[in-house]
């Protein structure tokens, strides 16, 4: 497999703003790559630099083995669907999708071929003699999508295709385009603020945040493995629980500190006593069993059914949210008990956000049969 | 006050309102119309008894006015292209670029805006028969009708030109096209409805203009038919029929012009302003 894209110190400086910090990415060809992260992080700008839409400060990009620092966006030979699908109002859709064989001079017969070609594959052959503004949201989508298709680019670029959509074809929409990444096995980019989108689609996925990556990995790994408390919280859903805690006296374990309740968990390794740690607690990582029976007890807050999962929420500070597949019934002000595999914990640290590793690459946590009962615990716990 | 009884009120003050501000134009055809006793009649009768209907005809051949609405034509439409080819150019810069400089050059061409036309016409004048610009005065009159009328387009197709997403162009350059191409190719097909718009509106005001083209021009050939009507009236003028029948077939194509295209006027004018 060679590098199709390859992006080595690439800085970007809006004035005195720094968008993007030392960015470093490896694509092998033929990968589907998810540029996540909340709004601002940076993820478009990256997406545009690769397009030639915005010029790098400092650092190298090269697609295809190719210096692209300095080359015009119609010499790179890559596609783009723009999250607006940005189709041309004045022209059909068949025009649309030739637009680009035009410029490069392709014979009209020849484009009319191709575009009917994609069409069919898309869809769209009924489609052609419209305007953009005849067709549904979906259908736009496709148009978008088949503009790009049709030019066989060195690599696609995604810029939040599916965010216009709403949520049944968005579903649908993911799963197209993954499967037309499996026809055409494309170099794809494809950004997003949707951590599931990412999830799904993407062979690997770039986590980031403020201009900097804070972590690229395939999906799963990013989901066993966070490296920080960020992509912990932002990849999954519902998102992971944080929950305080403090190093014991001998190093050797932790209290949960749930304000009006606390739990007492042992360490793998020796740890600084009194450090300050945050442990992650995924909510599908819990299960709910009779008070008494798990690793704590805790005071049920809100309970949301969604029919096929139910999200219980635990009255306490901070909140402690817990998914059970099908139809619990477990209602508000109960009290329950809490089993968690200490196998699926996952410890930070409070100042850096970093992952603590334990043994075999996991915050190797146990919890002791018995909760330690806080002095406020009587008030709701029967104990 | 019920809502319909309001509104029936705000209908009927419109009403009158426009009948005040339409009066003149009534009052220029039907004077036209009019016999030279009938015009003079107290009470003034507002309707002509007996039109005389021929007045069009006469008032065309001895006023020569062929010669003078081909001069206000040919003015006009120089005027126009001058402005559309320079001032497309200048719109779409302004419309793209956003920073200190663009807003200083924004400020001033407002600022252009401003000054009157009979204020400018000193300088204007002394300048352009240092160039020796008189001796081709209607081309004088383009130039000086072009600087004055510039801000006014520029300002309105900068609206139409910031109403087309950027996000189009980007799209035809990584589609394979050059600025200038994604220029001529996207956004001029997408603004021209408002490019069109704003050249009838400057179109209709040189075809109108009067300050220039009667401190400019002195060759009675060469003037335009706002020129021609003003040496119509004297101290003594009397021929009123006359004059409102030059007005007349003057004004009638530009309005005729202006109501078939006043909805298109319009929505060309506001469609910067909404999504």
């Amino acid at each position: 497999m060679t590098l199709q894209i390859e992006l080595n110190g690439v800085n970007k400086y809006y004035g005195a703003f720094h968008a993007l910090k030392d960015i470093n990415l490896a694509i092998e060809e033929g990968t589907f790559v998810a540029l996540v992260g909340p709004s601002g992080c940076g993820k478009s700008t990256l997406l545009r630099s690769l397009a030639g839409l915005e010029k790098i400060s400092t650092g190298e990009m090269k697609i295809a083995g190719q210096r692209m620092n300095d080359v015009p966006p119609r010499k790179r030979d890559v596609a783009m669907v723009f999250q607006s699908y940005a189709l041309y109002p004045h022209m059909t859709v068949e025009e649309n999708l030739t637009y680009s064989l035009r410029i490069r001079g392709v014979k009209k017969a020849e484009a009319r071929k191709a575009a009917e070609e994609v069409a069919a594959t898309t869809g769209l052959s009924h489609l052609m003699k419209r305007y953009p503004r005849e067709l549904s949201g979906g259908q736009r989508q496709r148009v978008a999508m088949s503009r790009a298709i049709i030019r066989h680019p060195k690599a696609f670029l995604f810029d939040e295709p599916l965010s216009n959509l709403d949520a049944a074809l968005r579903v649908h929409m993911r799963k197209e385009i993954r499967a037309l990444h499996d026809r055409l096995h494309a170099t794809s980019v494809y950004v997003t603020h949707d951590q599931i989108e990412a999830m799904t689609m993407a062979d690997h996925v770039v986590v980031m945040r403020d201009g900097v990556i804070e972590q690229q990995g395939r999906p799963l790994d990013l989901y066993d493995r966070p490296a920080n408390r960020f992509v912990a919280g932002f990849i999954g859903s519902p998102a992971m629980n944080f929950i305080p805690a403090i190093v014991g006296e001998g190093g050797a374990d932790a209290i949960l500190d749930f304000g009006r309740t606390r739990a007492r968990l042992s360490l793998a390794a020796r740890l600084a006593p009194g450090l300050s740690v945050t442990v992650g607690i995924r909510p599908e990582h819990v299960r709910i069993v009779a008070a008494g029976e798990g690793a704590f007890d805790i005071p049920v807050g809100i309970v949301e059914s969604t029919g096929s999962a139910t999200y219980v929420t635990a009255a306490t500070q901070p909140e402690l949210t817990v998914v059970e597949t099908g139809r619990g019934e477990v209602k508000g002000g109960d009290v329950i008990g809490l089993a968690i595999d200490p196998q699926q914990l996952h410890l930070f640290e409070v100042d850096t956000g970093k992952r603590i590793e334990g043994e075999g690459g996991r915050a190797n946590l146990r919890f002791l049969p018995r909760a330690a009962p806080h002095p406020a615990a009587a008030t709701f716990s029967p104990l | 006050m019920s809502d319909t009884f309001r509104n029936r009120l705000m209908f009927a003050v419109a009403l009158v309102l426009a009948a005040i501000y339409l009066f003149p134009l009534y009052w220029m055809y039907t004077t036209a119309l009019k016999t030279g006793s009938a015009m003079f009649a107290t009470p003034p009768k507002f309707l002509p008894s007996d039109p005389q209907w021929n007045i069009y005809a006469d008032v065309w051949q001895s006023r020569n006015m062929g010669r003078y609405l081909w001069n206000s034509l040919v003015i006009a439409f120089g005027a126009v292209s001058l402005i559309a080819v320079l001032g497309v150019g200048c719109a779409y810069v302004l419309a793209r670029y956003r920073n200190v400089w663009v807003e200083i050059g924004l400020f001033l061409i407002l600022m252009l805006q401003v000054l009157p036309a009979s204020l400018m016409v000193t300088p204007i004048f002394v300048g352009f028969s240092q160039f020796g610009l008189l001796d081709t005065p209607r081309f004088a009159v383009i130039l000086a009708i072009a600087a004055k009328s510039m801000p006014f387009f520029v300002v309105l197709v900068r609206a139409t030109f910031m109403s087309v997403p950027m996000e189009l162009e980007e799209a035809a350059l990584v589609d394979g096209n050059s600025r200038i191409g994604a220029f001529f190719n996207i956004v001029l097909p997408l603004a021209r409805n408002g490019i069109l718009v704003s050249a009838i509106l400057i179109f209709m005001q040189a075809f109108g203009e009067f300050v220039y083209s009667k401190s400019m021009i002195q060759a009675v050939e060469l003037q335009p038919a706002s020129v021609g009507l003003n040496s119509f009236m004297g101290p003594n003028t009397n021929e009123w029929n006359n004059i409102m029948a030059y007005a007349t077939i003057y004004v009638t194509p530009i309005l005729a012009a202006f109501v078939l295209l006043q909805r298109r006027i319009v929505s060309g004018l506001t469609s910067g302003a909404l999504k």
